[in-house]
């Protein structure tokens, strides 16, 4: 139905047979398309009137979300938010975390992924990319635990560090090292995981290229930086700009299982603060709301840019 | 990996430089093999040590106190064995339907003739950013009756955006155009290039969505827990997490009976890692072997 | 761009219309009333049904009525528990009543995630909630939309309930919400333990050894027994002497923990350490001082116990690891070879392998003389345990039932197990619950947490006199706090009551309150562990409290909602 009504828009837009024609020979396309469109249209677009909770004056679940039961106060309670006395750390802490974690992060897998594709034995290097998913399959309790018995006051790293004649250090009550330890940590699981699509682009390399190059007198060094890194430079683009889109949404899980009073100030992110104010007091959702939307918007700001920049250096772009 | 292949059967022979290389690049996965092996090795000798062991730092290199009482917990309940079955079935289901909706329309939108390319593209990036919340989404799987039926797990999770844009990129840039304009020039349609040169050439793409799908819903355990109310239904992951929160519940329960129970919780976190996942990735090896299929053997035979 | 823009706003509106005409939305609708009770009004349930309610040990409904009417009641439950449908107690009750409840039980986790859905899903509720957990706000909200019913409108039909809100203004006071209805029936424990969070136990063995070394002035062998009290000084040089020699023995000196606890926690917590210096300090730094709301955090002594207890940290008397440990590491520490010189915690026995080797003290006398214990404020009356949705039909049936539950007997049987299961079918000779022997294999926990399925009751002095004996532990707990803990706590500090607070108050509350809290705990552990404060971080904390962080609009929110409890009261 949405397939029609836009194919039918492009043909109002159209004028002659011609273009008509084109759209006959392209419609296997819309075809292809046309169920995850439906899947989508579904199970994402048709909930998406939830967000008008964030103007609701106080919504809760049982209100009418297109009938707000304290009528609707616009962008009340985003003001709100801006003049919280958190907000202006809240906003440092949670943008800090991310563009640290995306700058180490972001490379890691496509590093690992060249490195993994020019192993000279064809077995260690099945064996490696298997042992690299590993940590994806860890929950993130277990992680959590671990991290607490590597770095807890008389975890393993403290036992060496003191065997080696230094001091323990309490890493959980220091606010410098929750940002490393939440960015190694989550970077350790998902390297191996996030290397994967890279790896499957690398198989399609055409030998030729490779030969080719050989024959130049290309080192193997060379031939990583001239001939595998271009072939995954499309799937590179793609993923930066989604992950710089994606950069502020950061969930709230982790970073609360590794709040402790001593690194609260740099711990505390938007959405752990939405989270714990909900413990303490009752949650006001459309408060909660607005952030996660405000949140949003912030993203999307972000996705253009890096979308426009993209398009602007590269050929490679979204839309 | 067919690098290797071209190199081993190349006449010329490693070079000084190449030979640095290699080390280098040997002696760096070396260590970062170390960093992703001992927590591994340590999940599974803290899931057969004694709790307080584990907590108190003493289990380093060893188990310590061997003790399996973590496993028979866990494989006593005739649920968990349920849960295998249901968990396979929906990751299978699943893989199935994702990769039915997913590949063809990756590829649709990696077409530069597609109608209406730029509106759809937006289309798919709006729903990765705004989202209703729980209870418009309750509301929709409600009145769309899937509320307590294996669907409520299954048709949310047959397509990710990030994978219908991953699945366009390999598309856009792993299939040479070339074959597509002679397979136009002898007059197939798009159907038929699509089915017969496209997707024997996509096996790494296949494979790496069916392998993102599959961990995907095995991992998950969230719609489930909202739309199933028949406990016969849970999958494997809502089946442990109910089993450790239960030991960590506390209600009503003497000391002696808490403190029991913090301790088989503290066993169990580990254990449920490698009840769930241990099968999975065994499985890793058998999807690897379509990555090693490079784009020109796959187009011959084509 | 624009046009793509426009189109995709066309489509949301669209998916919102259709999401609204599918009926995903649907306004609060009233539900068509219980089909198979086609009576309205007391009236006809008297005349139809036989319903009665005056006499708590007769049915409530004749047969027919318990053929016509029937209530579907969510709850969670336990993981240990039966399915309350199999339940002992509920199949006596409704043999006792002849009200037909089906529980809808799903487990704790579930329920906390359900819990928004099952009100939002207004077309298909059940008719009520146990085990709710319902907050004073999410209570207030639902109330003002009609959502739950006033029970108070209705307690004619709980005659047990209202002898107890009758005797009890404090109770009726605590459970009222401010437009002086009462919205949600409460569980009430009373037995006096969680006033007092904290037990100072000391490692007797290694205090006769510090002792007989000399290290320890003033205190002699004998005095090593439980109630020993101990000055500052004194476990301040008891403490280093267990931090320098190797107690337990094992070969190395520097293994010995002299005093641990877990920081923050709500039991075996640092608070009482504080009261050597007069405070009667909690988690939330909040206690009624003679009728008056205070904040320890105000009070200038607070710095000078801050800096005393970061100084025993940083001579290693206080173990570190007390201010990051989870409770988890603090019992498994415990276990095994013996490394705890002190610790706090609320009972020895599941901290420790060996409790007879520990003590209990009486609380530390501090530099000025003061000895004072931490009072809690965690409540023995939780208020949100059960509601009732405003449209059930027939509600005075479910509320007469539920009233039930607050007769002493079935209070007992409701918190410990059945008569039949877990009790003798005949008292004793005070009328008491007498234990029946365990069956083999069996552990008492694990026959009541299997059988009871808890929830709202009673139990309180009138209880524990005449009908059922507390558990052994609670017993042996009880009778410790009375000689070392009960004693210390000043005749005009009380902890803060359960208080109700309007809905503007409340939202003051959470504009503030989180943000106090945080600064309040990221100075005070920068203190502790820092080596302490000094004269300007302390002005400036006491500036910002005032200030920024609105610590007197707190302090007077709670202030007036507590002269309005003490005035009904």
């Amino acid at each position: 139905m949405t397939t029609a009504k836009a194919s039918a828009e492009l043909v109002s837009r159209s004028r002659g047979s011609k273009a008509f024609r084109r759209l006959r020979e392209n419609s296997p396309f819309l075809v292809m398309l046309f169920p995850a469109v439906v899947i989508v249209f579904l199970f994402n677009y048709l909930p998406i009137y939830g967000v008008l909770i964030a103007f609701h004056k106080d919504f809760v679940p049982g209100d009418s979300i297109l009938n707000p039961v304290g009528g609707w106060v616009g962008l009340q309670n985003f003001k709100n938010f801006f003049e919280d006395v958190q907000f202006w750390p809240l906003m440092r802490n949670t943008f800090l975390l991310c563009i640290i974690g995306f700058v180490v992060g972001f490379p890691l897998p496509i590093i690992v992924s060249l490195m993994l594709n020019a192993t000279r034995g064809r077995r260690t290097a099945k064996i490696l990319q298997t042992i690299f998913n590993g940590p994806h399959f860890i929950s993130l309790v277990v992680l959590i635990g671990m991290l607490n018995i590597f770095f807890g006051h008389y975890g393993l790293v403290n036992n060496i560090k003191e065997s080696l004649g230094g001091e323990r250090t309490q890493y959980f009550l220091q606010e410098s090292a929750f940002r490393p330890m939440y960015i190694l940590s989550s970077n350790w699981q998902d390297f191996g995981w996030s290397a994967i699509i890279y790896i499957a682009a690398l198989s399609n390399v055409d030998p030729g290229q490779h030969e080719a190059a050989i024959l130049d007198g290309a080192s193997r060094f060379q031939r990583v930086i001239h001939v595998d890194l271009p072939a995954i430079m499309p799937m590179v683009s793609l993923m930066l700009i989604m992950s710089i889109g994606g950069l502020m949404g950061v969930g709230y899980e982790k970073a609360f299982l590794m709040q402790t009073d001593g690194n609260l100030g740099v711990s505390e992110l938007i959405s752990t603060y939405v989270y714990r104010k909900g413990i303490l007091n009752d949650t006001n959702q459309s408060y909660a709301t607005a952030i996660g939307l405000f949140n949003s918007i912030i993203n999307v700001v972000l996705l253009i840019i890096a979308n426009t920049t993209s398009k602007k250096f590269s050929n490679n772009s979204l839309w | 990996m067919t690098v290797i292949k071209a190199s081993k059967k190349g006449p010329i022979r490693l070079t000084k430089g190449d030979r640095v290389f290699y080390a280098i690049n040997a002696i760096v996965l070396g260590l970062l093999a170390l960093i992703v092996l001992y927590p591994l090795y340590f999940i599974v000798i803290a899931a057969i040590s004694d709790p307080d062991a584990v907590l108190k730092g003493h289990v380093v290199l060893w188990p310590v106190d061997i003790t399996t009482s973590g496993f028979a917990r866990i494989l006593a309940e005739g649920k968990v064995w349920r849960g295998y079955l249901n968990t396979i079935i929906y990751t299978a289901i699943t893989v199935v339907l994702a990769l039915l909706v997913t590949i063809p329309a990756g590829w649709a939108l990696s077409r530069k003739t597609l109608p209406g390319k730029k509106f759809w593209m937006i289309f798919f990036i709006i729903p990765m950013f705004f989202g209703g919340g729980l209870i418009p989404f309750y509301n929709v799987m409600s009145a769309l009756d899937l509320t307590g039926k294996i669907w409520a797990v299954i048709l949310p999770s047959i397509l990710s955006v990030w994978n219908l844009f991953m699945t366009k990129t390999f598309f856009e840039s792993s299939i040479p155009t070339g074959l597509l304009e002679a397979a136009k020039i002898d007059g197939a349609g798009e159907y038929k290039i699509f089915g017969l040169l496209v997707l024997p050439l996509s096996k790494a793409i296949i494979a790496v969505m069916a392998l993102y799908y599959a961990i995907g819903q095995w991992n998950s355990y969230f719609n489930a827990m909202i739309f199933l109310q028949d406990e016969n239904l849970y999958p494997l992951q809502l089946i442990l997490k109910e089993i450790l929160l239960a030991s960590e519940n506390t209600t009503g329960g003497s000391g002696e009976t808490i403190l029991e129970q913090y301790r088989m919780a503290n066993q169990i976190k580990y254990v449920s890692v490698i009840v769930s996942s241990l099968p999975v990735m065994l499985l890793y090896p058998f999807v690897q072997k379509y990555f090693a299929q490079g784009v020109m053997i796959g187009s011959l035979k084509g | 761009m624009k046009r793509t823009i426009a189109v995709i706003i066309a489509l949301l509106m669209l998916a919102a219309c259709l999401t609204a005409c599918s009926g995903g939305d649907k306004k609060d609708e009233k539900p068509a009333g219980n089909a198979a009770a086609p009576v309205s009004g007391v009236d006809a349930l008297v005349s139809q049904y036989g319903f009665q309610w005056k006499d708590t040990s007769a049915p409530i409904l004749n047969d027919a009525g318990a053929q016509a009417i029937s209530f579907t009641v969510y709850s969670s439950k336990n993981a240990s528990a039966k399915d309350y449908n199999d339940m002992k107690i509920m199949q006596d009750l409704y043999a006792a009543t002849n009200v037909n409840v089906t529980w809808n039980n799903v487990s704790e986790s579930i329920y906390s995630q359900q819990k928004n859905l099952i009100f939002g899903n207004a077309k298909d509720r059940p008719d009520a909630i146990y085990h709710a957990g319902m907050g004073a706000g999410e209570i207030i909200k639902y109330a003002n939309r009609n959502v739950i019913l006033p029970i108070s409108d209705y307690l004619e039909y709980m005659p047990n309930f209202s002898k107890i809100l009758a005797a009890r203004p404090d109770i009726k006071s605590q459970i009222t919400s401010e437009d002086g209805k009462i919205y949600a029936l409460p569980r009430v424990e009373e037995m006096g333990l969680l006033e007092f969070p904290n037990l100072l136990f000391l490692n007797k063995a290694w205090a006769i050894a510090a002792v007989k070394a000399g290290a320890v002035a003033g205190v002699t062998e004998e005095d090593i027994k439980d109630g020993l009290a101990l000055t500052s000084e004194q476990m301040e040089a008891m403490l280093a002497y267990f931090r320098d020699n190797d107690m337990n023995g094992n070969g190395k000196t520097n293994d010995e923990r002299p005093l641990n606890f877990v920081y923050n926690n709500w039991q075996g917590n640092q608070c009482d350490l504080f009261g050597m210096f007069g405070l009667n300090d909690n988690l939330e730094h909040r206690v009624i001082v003679d009728g008056k709301v205070t904040y320890t955090v105000q009070d200038d002594r607070f710095r000078e116990a801050a800096n005393f207890i970061a100084d025993w940290v940083t001579k290693g008397l206080i173990d570190k690891v007390s201010f990051e440990q989870s409770q988890d590491n603090f019992l498994a520490n415990g276990k095994g070879e013996e490394l705890y010189g002190a610790f706090y915690w609320w009972e020895s026995k599941t901290v420790v392998s060996n409790p007879d080797n520990y003590i209990v003290c009486a609380p530390l006398i501090g530099p000025h003389g003061d000895q004072t214990v931490c009072v809690s404020n965690n409540p023995e009356i939780s208020t949100g345990e059960l509601i009732i949705f405003a449209s059930v039909p027939n509600v005075e049936v479910l509320l007469a039932y539920f009233d039930r539950y607050y007769d002493p007997i079935i209070s007992a049987q409701i918190n410990y197990g059945p008569i039949g299961i877990v009790y003798e079918e005949q008292p004793d000779e005070n009328g008491k619950l007498v234990q029946k022997p365990l069956p083999e294999g069996v552990t008492a926990d694990e026959l009541r947490l299997q059988n009871a399925p808890l929830g709202i009751i009673y139990l309180s002095d009138d209880a524990w006199n005449n009908t059922v004996n507390m558990e052994e532990r609670a017993q042996l707990r009880l009778d410790r706090l009375k000689l070392y803990a009960r004693p210390y706590k000043p005749a005009g500090v009380t902890p803060v009551p359960n208080l109700s607070f309007t809905l503007q108050e409340m939202n003051t509350l959470s504009n503030y309150e989180t943000a106090l809290g945080d600064y309040i705990r990221v100075n005070m552990i920068k203190w502790l562990t820092g080596g302490g404060v000094t004269e300007d971080a302390w002005k400036t904390f006491q500036n910002d409290l005032n200030g920024r962080t609105h610590l007197n609009d707190v302090k007077k929110i709670y202030q007036d909602a507590y002269d309005r409890y003490a005035a009904t009261k």
